[in-house]
């Protein structure tokens, strides 16, 4: 009884924090001036399906979709590349100064972005990658919590698989291919999940980075267009806009829910 | 066996290659000089619908005039735009052809050499004296640096004036031939015409920093205030003239009730999105805004009147403020000659600037021209410049105008007394200056 | 080390390869080879400017101009600057107001939703999806939310101007924060719930201890562990606040961060050498408060 009680107020709660996001839905739908009147009605009067179309008529925003969507994509094969990589060399070779390394990339763990970015805009300055996808893509090409979770997720593949494949004369390449790699899928699928939100979520970086409209990516876009629509008139395009770019990351959300909960675990470094 | 060890070794490193490869080539990005004669600028501006409209048409003619010159347009959002353009060009990754308001230039852009002065040969002219002839003396000020080198010619030039809603004064039984000419009676016109129904009967635009900036340094002007002290060392905030100026903004802002600071102006998608949609009865404009509230509002704009701005002295001279945008030429630019010819191409529209955008090119004689003719209350926006003068700008300014936006926020907002905000905000200017 | 990184039951011989055999094989060569990419990455954009930021404290730096050496200026300057004081205020309490709430909601909600109940799953979901929205859109639906006509003045019938008073807008941003990071910190906490093993709760049940004890003496304790985890995690996202604070308030009203306050000293007034000096104390904070956290943890470990 008491745990009846105990959920139901649980699902109270989880119907209010969803109430969030029906309103930023619903009021995307809604004529301008019904968004903000008194006293709030949720259901509009009439569905406004053009106000999607509002972003795309008066921003550049189809362009900052399709640069966060390509950036979005090529940061998360490179980092699954030289994640899976590195968690391979790390989990199942032994070389001089091995430990070492592993040690100095989880130390990166303990120094966010915020604490470098300074000097490493200065040198993506010195590079010549400012206003350019390469600033975007190559600085976020590896994590140190992509290599945490893909040599936690290879040292359980079996030794005596990879044994039985260095006698059959496959190379250390093709061992990863083959037999690693198809048994890591798992890890692998939910690393780059979670890359992906990570990039997708980025503000910061690429606000200092690209912010030029051929290379700006949507959160700066965004943020641009809300700058420059802070009043009554502009809500239904900002909402449309709005929950256009919360779309791709709630769905995929939805779709491998328990991908991107392992994700988020195994982030903490748990299993 | 060896050929497929050999053979997967080989993927890797190509794998690595092209990652690198990528970055090199997105690195060869950068600005084009085209060996073949052909030309191409880049040129920023903010965002300014009737401007950036006449900058496109501007920009095809001169593309047309020049074949071998390719101008690359781009507009930044106006919230960002200091951001940016400091970034830009302190990074080298700046535009050829800026368009910056006095304020930066002079409190940011000088101090850092980001800009190179302006060459005569541009404009047809063989010395800056020359060229400096053609404007009202004066009105250049606001692009030359301390030692009076001069970096830019404007692009457009606002003095101060104020707009009533006439419909809103009938509504209130006032009468619009005789506006208010003091901020006092800005108060008492103000709650007759909330009894009327219109509740925001003045106010202030709370968008960025450099907003902010502009009214309390207009107010500061007329009640004798200043940030900096006259020889710019040390700042000036707590004196009584600043305080008045804070004093006099949380009264027409906050205590006279004549409209609330949270809602109005916050919500304004563009500036004057409350004057030109008929919500707010007076405010501070420049020549610029009657002609964007013409383009997006004509129907409220018919019932618009431009009339002096009002004083916080009736009994002392008037006094105004003026400030200015420039076109100039970033230091970095490698085509600095191809540059200054296009500025002054810009330069040379000033009619068309007059009568499409209201942008002022203070040239000689520019009032009586025949396009200023055309432009409605033409004589108040004359006016206006007679008793303006340039803002006084110091080093670290965009420090100082956050530290002025704080305390407006502090006064205004959150009702705190203005001395303590003042001698707070004074300390923090203290501060920026001086180091 | 912590012991959350106990590894499951494996099958005998898989594992990590010994940190040392008696002689390196070629073939660990090309495995040493493979880690060069990230390694190379991390060296560039990682350890480089990690160094780099700790050198450029110590100088006077606007990009456009040399580097000019000042010594520990910058660090004397912010030791007396009422702006970065205020900066650090704004973020504790944004850290703190958030993530408390958001751990003890998290916790709460996964000891009461950690069965495997069908109809629990969505709840749980409703929970799990602001994690899953990008923090810039959903500021700008906060911003509508926030709005003094907006969800959250109407629901409650409150007439609060949220994000244009000091007295409220650092509030504002505490609740946008609790809403979008209870959801992770539950993820968590199911998580080292699920990995509790069943027995100790049974044992429990059979004392006869009421559910309030079964939590606070068999629970709690074993969750320990994770907690510490998701604390240090929290105390790290806190700091890293940026794009809430942009979007709803531009940092007006005692809402400009430290991270908002490093962006605007070295980016709006070039002052990259003493925005460094900035990110080199807020480093050193991190790290201390971490250890204290886990040092907190460890001695109450039962």
């Amino acid at each position: 009884m008491k745990r009846l009680l105990v959920w139901a107020l649980a699902t109270a709660g989880g119907l209010a924090f969803a109430a969030v996001l029906a309103y930023a839905v619903l009021s995307a739908l809604k004529p301008g001036g019904e968004v903000l009147a008194v006293p709030l009605r949720w259901w509009p009067s009439r569905f406004e399906w053009h106000n999607f179309a509002l972003p795309f008529e008066q921003t550049p925003f189809a362009r900052y979709y399709a640069n966060s969507v390509f950036v979005g994509v090529t940061v998360t094969l490179l980092n699954l590349v030289t994640c899976t990589l590195a968690g391979y060399s790390f989990s199942k070779f032994s070389y001089p100064g091995r430990n070492v390394a592993f040690v100095v990339v989880l130390a990166t763990l303990m120094v966010p972005l915020e604490v470098i970015y300074v000097p490493l805009y200065a040198l993506i300055y010195d590079l010549g990658w400012v206003n350019s996808f390469a600033g975007l893509i190559i600085p976020a090409g590896t994590s140190a919590f992509g290599i945490f979770l893909m040599r936690q997720a290879i040292d359980s593949v079996p030794d005596e698989l990879l044994e039985a494949a260095r006698l059959d004369g496959a190379g250390v390449l093709r061992t990863l291919l083959t037999i690693v790699g198809p048994l890591v899928r798992g890890p692998m699928a939910a690393l780059a999940l979670f890359i992906f939100l990570m990039n997708w979520d980025s503000h910061l970086w690429p606000l200092l980075v690209a912010s030029d409209d051929d290379h700006r990516t949507l959160p700066v876009g965004l943020a641009a267009m809300q700058a420059n629509n802070l009043g009554a008139s502009g809500i239904p395009m900002m909402m449309a806009a709005a929950v256009l770019a919360l779309v791709p990351t709630v769905a995929l959300f939805l779709s491998l829910q328990k991908r991107f909960v392992e994700g988020v675990a195994m982030s903490a470094g748990l299993r | 066996m060896t050929t497929h060890r050999h053979r997967r070794r080989f993927m890797a490193f190509v794998l690595a290659a092209a990652v690198a490869g990528t970055g090199a080539l997105a690195a060869c990005g950068g600005d084009d000089e085209g060996g073949d004669g052909n030309v191409t600028l880049t040129f920023w501006t903010h965002t300014h619908p009737p401007m950036i409209e006449l900058n496109k048409t501007l920009i095809a003619e001169y593309q047309s005039k020049n074949p071998n010159v390719k101008i690359e347009y781009q507009q930044v959002p106006n919230t960002e735009f200091a951001t940016k353009m400091l970034t830009s060009l302190s990074t080298g990754a700046g535009p050829d052809i800026i368009n910056m308001d006095d304020n930066a230039l002079r409190g940011e852009y000088f101090p850092k050499r980001l800009l190179s002065p302006v060459d005569p040969a541009g404009f047809g002219k063989s010395s800056v004296a020359e060229v400096e002839a053609e404007y009202v003396p004066g009105t250049l000020d606001g692009a030359k640096d301390a030692e009076g080198k001069l970096y830019g010619v404007p692009s457009e030039f606002n003095g101060t004036a104020f707009a009533i809603n006439t419909k809103h004064f009938k509504d209130a039984g006032l009468d619009p031939a005789t506006p208010p000419k003091t901020w006092q009676e800005v108060i008492d016109y103000g709650k007759k015409l909330n009894a009327a129904g219109h509740k925001q009967a003045f106010n202030f635009l709370y968008l960025h920093s450099g907003w902010y900036n502009q009214w309390f340094q207009t107010l500061a002007n007329q009640t004798g205030g200043s940030i900096l002290s006259a020889d710019g060392k040390t700042a000036a905030l707590n004196s009584p003239g600043s305080k008045k100026a804070l004093e006099l903004w949380v009264e027409l802002a906050r205590t006279s009730g004549i409209a609330d600071p949270k809602t109005s102006s916050r919500d304004a998608t563009a500036p004057y999105q409350d004057l030109a949609s008929g919500t707010q009865s007076m405010a501070i404009v420049y020549p610029w805004s009657m002609d964007q509230i013409k383009e997006s509002n004509p129907e409220t704009y018919k019932d618009l009147a431009v009339v002096p701005l009002p004083q916080a002295d009736a009994t002392a001279q008037p006094v105004s403020r003026v400030y200015g945008y420039f076109w100039a030429v970033n230091a970095a630019s490698k085509r600095k000659a191809e540059a200054w010819k296009f500025i002054a191409y810009l330069a040379s529209a000033r009619d068309r600037w007059l009568t499409d955008v209201s942008f002022v090119q203070p040239v000689k004689g520019w009032d009586t021209s025949a396009a200023a003719k055309q432009i409605p209350f033409i004589d108040v926006i004359a006016q206006a410049y007679a008793n303006g003068r340039y803002d006084q700008v110091g080093p670290h300014w965009n420090e100082v105008q956050d530290t002025i936006h704080k305390a407006v926020d502090q006064a205004v907002f959150d009702g705190k007394p203005v001395d303590q905000v003042l001698n707070e905000a004074n300390e923090a200017v203290q501060r920026s200056i001086g180091s | 080390m912590t012991t959350t990184t106990a590894r499951t039951v494996r099958v005998s011989g898989s594992g990590r390869a010994p940190a040392r055999r008696r002689r390196v094989h070629g073939r660990d060569l090309v495995g040493a080879a493979l880690s060069l990419p990230a390694l190379l990455l991390f060296a560039f954009f990682a350890i480089y400017p990690g160094l780099r930021v700790f050198y450029l404290s110590l100088f006077d730096y606007s990009l456009t101009a040399p580097p000019e050496f000042v010594g520990l200026d910058n660090f004397r300057f912010l030791a007396e600057d009422p702006r970065f004081r205020q900066a650090v205020l704004n973020s504790v309490f944004y850290t703190v107001g958030t993530y408390l709430p958001a751990l003890a909601l998290a916790l709460a909600l996964a000891v009461a939703l950690r069965r495997k109940t069908r109809g629990l799953g969505w709840v749980r979901l409703l929970y799990f999806l602001p994690v899953a929205t990008s923090w810039v859109a959903i500021s700008v639906v906060w911003r509508l939310v926030l709005h003094p006509d907006g969800l959250l003045n109407e629901t409650f019938h409150l007439d609060v101007n949220w994000l244009t008073s000091s007295s409220t807008a650092r509030w504002a941003l505490v609740i946008m924060g609790i809403w979008k990071e209870t959801g992770f910190f539950l993820i968590l906490f199911l998580a080292g719930l699920a990995r509790m093993p069943e027995e100790v709760h049974e044992a429990a049940l059979v004392d006869g201890a009421n559910p309030w004890q079964r939590f606070w003496r068999v629970t709690f304790p074993l969750l320990k562990p994770i907690t510490a985890i998701c604390s240090v995690i929290a105390v790290i996202r806190g700091f890293q606040a940026f794009s809430p604070q942009v979007v709803l308030t531009g940092g007006a009203f005692d809402t400009e961060v430290v991270n908002l306050f490093v962006y605007k000293t070295a980016f709006e007034s070039a002052r990259m050498g003493r925005a460094s000096a900035v990110a080199v104390l807020m480093f050193a904070l991190l790290i201390a408060v971490t250890l204290v956290q886990l040092r907190v943890f460890r001695r109450t470990d039962t």
